[in-house]
């Protein structure tokens, strides 16, 4: 009886903090299909008839293009770390190695690294080899912080997997790359999807290296919405619109990887 | 920690055969370690050699050997920089500390319908910063924001203002923006660890009949210490380079009020093309990171046993 009052009390408390949470999100849901005129009216206006115009602007303005851009930055990238970094990411967790240590605290190094710090080389690089403002440029700067990433995350996957299969294998006879891809490749499967999906999501939220390195015609979603700010102020119902876009993948990630998330974002030091 | 040794994984006969068995792991690592070596050293290498160059205007001159450093040193915007980052981190990181391990807490003494709400906390974390900074921007800019207009503005407690645009508020506005979209994630990571850990000693307590604040500080706290140390010192190192939601919402102004140093390092580069010196204060920064970096590690892997 007293355990059902204490669990209904901490029930509302949490549901309350959720709300309050997210109650700026679902503002700015709201403004996508709100006029232009209440949009900041004063005294806030909670009623409105809902209008279309701000979607009419936001495919006017070609951000259907940014938003392919982004897609397929974001896809391409994702699919290059994940065929580089899983067999490193296996050969971290099962082999010993010279300076193992040492190769792994420079992986995570170049994960922490700021992004800030990296850009400024990276530009003056880029304007002198071409790749500036390209599709190649930034799918190479994006492997900075994903590939490190994946592999570090990848790597506690690998570790999770019984090694006694891999063994068996190997007493059949079966040589490495056998056993890699017939064993091992079909059990981290859910480990790879998890952390190539954040990798994924990591690419698309990126403001810097895209604003820098890209931005013309190479340009990001999250890059493009500078774009809504003209010279007769911002065009916030559009913002929304572009905003909540953006936020659709995330949304999609947050319900289905809720429990590898917490993994994902401590890079595997706590398992969620 | 698991390892097959070579021996367990090849079988003898292909090893003795041939020297390539004790190669295979480096094989596996060989293209991530390349791409890594292109895109991370080689950028840090071509920094340190920025730093000790004559780099104005994305042109590089002359060997100046430390005057970069001498110069960013002497300048009040470096120690400024320092400042406004060691205020965001020491006030933003603590509060979302707290409020993760109090909501860590609830969520773990029994809160219903978890599988829906524990997705629905991670939405702020997930975000895109820009998103998060305009998201914020709406709520609480000029006095038209939402919450600035019916909150602050109507009471007559800010003026015509803007908190962004405010000497004294902006950085507390930024902090609280961190805190919101980084205090459920604290939360969510805390839960987890709470979540594993063993139940044997909470039943031996239970027999005792010892109280909730007891059982806390002598068995929750002391097995989490390792977990929160691991999870605070990252938040620590992603705060510190905090970039994309001051740069959406104050772009370090007003002023310098809110330049950390990575906008700092931004503003010298691409707006006053600073390089050698930027690249001096991107390498310093670097630097320590490094050292905060190892510990986050040596944590980690032998208190957490995770790595």
């Amino acid at each position: 009886m007293n355990a059902n009052k204490t669990s209904l009390l901490w029930t509302t408390v949490a549901v309350l903090y959720a709300l309050v949470l997210l109650f700026p999100v679902l503002w700015m849901a709201t403004m996508m299909v709100k006029p232009a005129d209440v949009m900041f009216a004063r005294p806030t206006e909670f009623l409105f008839t809902p209008t279309l115009a701000n979607f009419d602007y936001v495919i006017a303005e070609g951000f259907a293009w940014n938003l392919l851009t982004s897609f397929v930055l974001c896809t391409v990238s994702t699919v290059l770390v994940v065929l580089i970094g899983t067999p490193a990411a296996y050969a971290f967790a099962r082999f010993e190695m010279k300076g193992k240590d040492d190769l792994f605290l420079f992986i995570l190094a170049s994960r922490m690294g700021p992004p800030v710090c990296l850009v400024i080389p990276f530009y003056l690089i880029f304007t002198k080899v071409g790749l500036l403002d390209t599709f190649a440029g930034l799918t190479l700067a994006y492997m900075t912080f994903n590939l490190s990433f994946y592999v570090w995350v990848l790597r506690s996957f690998c570790r999770d997997l019984p090694v006694e299969l891999e063994e068996a294998a190997a007493l059949e006879g079966w040589s490495r790359p056998q056993i890699f891809m017939r064993v091992v490749f079909p059990l981290l499967r859910n480990g790879i999807v998890a952390t190539a999906v954040l990798c994924f999501i990591f690419a698309w939220n990126e403001f810097l290296f895209a604003f820098m390195l890209g931005g013309d015609r190479i340009q990001t979603l999250p890059v493009a919405i500078p774009k809504l700010i003209t010279a007769q102020g911002v065009r916030w119902g559009e913002v929304a619109v572009v905003g909540i876009v953006a936020l659709l993948p995330v949304l999609a990630v947050v319900l289905l990887l809720q429990r590898h998330i917490v993994r994902g974002l401590t890079l595997g030091a706590v398992k969620g | 920690m698991s390892v097959i040794t070579e021996t367990a994984v090849a079988p003898a006969r292909e090893r003795r055969r041939s020297g390539r068995g004790v190669w295979y792991p480096y094989l596996l690592i060989a293209p991530t370690m390349i791409t890594l070596v292109l895109v991370s050293l080689v950028p840090f290498v071509y920094a340190i050699y920025l730093s000790f160059h004559k780099a104005k205007y994305g042109r590089v001159g002359d060997f100046i050997g430390f005057d970069n450093y001498a110069k960013l040193l002497a300048d009040p915007q470096f120690w400024n920089s320092l400042k406004v980052a060691g205020l965001f981190v020491g006030i933003a990181v603590p509060i979302e500390f707290m409020i993760g391990l109090g909501g860590a807490l609830i969520l773990n003494a029994g809160v219903r319908g978890r599988s829906v709400l524990v997705p629905l906390l991670f939405i702020p974390t997930m975000m895109a910063p820009v998103v998060v900074g305009l998201l914020w921007k709406i709520m609480l800019a000029g006095s038209w924001g939402l919450i600035s207009y019916n909150l602050l503005e109507r009471f007559g407690w800010l003026g015509d203002q803007s908190i962004f645009a405010s000497p004294d508020l902006a950085l507390y506005a930024l902090m609280f923006v961190d805190i919101w979209q980084w205090s459920p994630f604290m939360m969510l990571a805390f839960f987890a660890g709470l979540q594993a850990l063993p139940l044997g000693p909470y039943r031996a307590a239970a027999v005792d009949g010892a109280s909730t604040l007891r059982v806390f500080f002598k068995i929750t706290l002391p097995m989490m210490i390792p977990l929160l140390a691991v999870i605070g010192l990252l938040r620590l190192i992603d705060a510190f380079k905090v970039f994309d939601t001051i740069f959406i919402l104050t772009g370090g102004g007003p002023g310098v009020a809110t330049q950390s140093p990575s906008v700092l390092a931004y503003k010298m580069t691409f707006e006053f093309w600073n390089i050698g010196e930027a690249s001096a204060l991107a390498v310093l920064v670097w630097a320590a990171f490094f050292v905060f970096c190892n510990v986050f590690y040596q944590i980690a892997k032998k208190k957490l046993n995770a790595f």
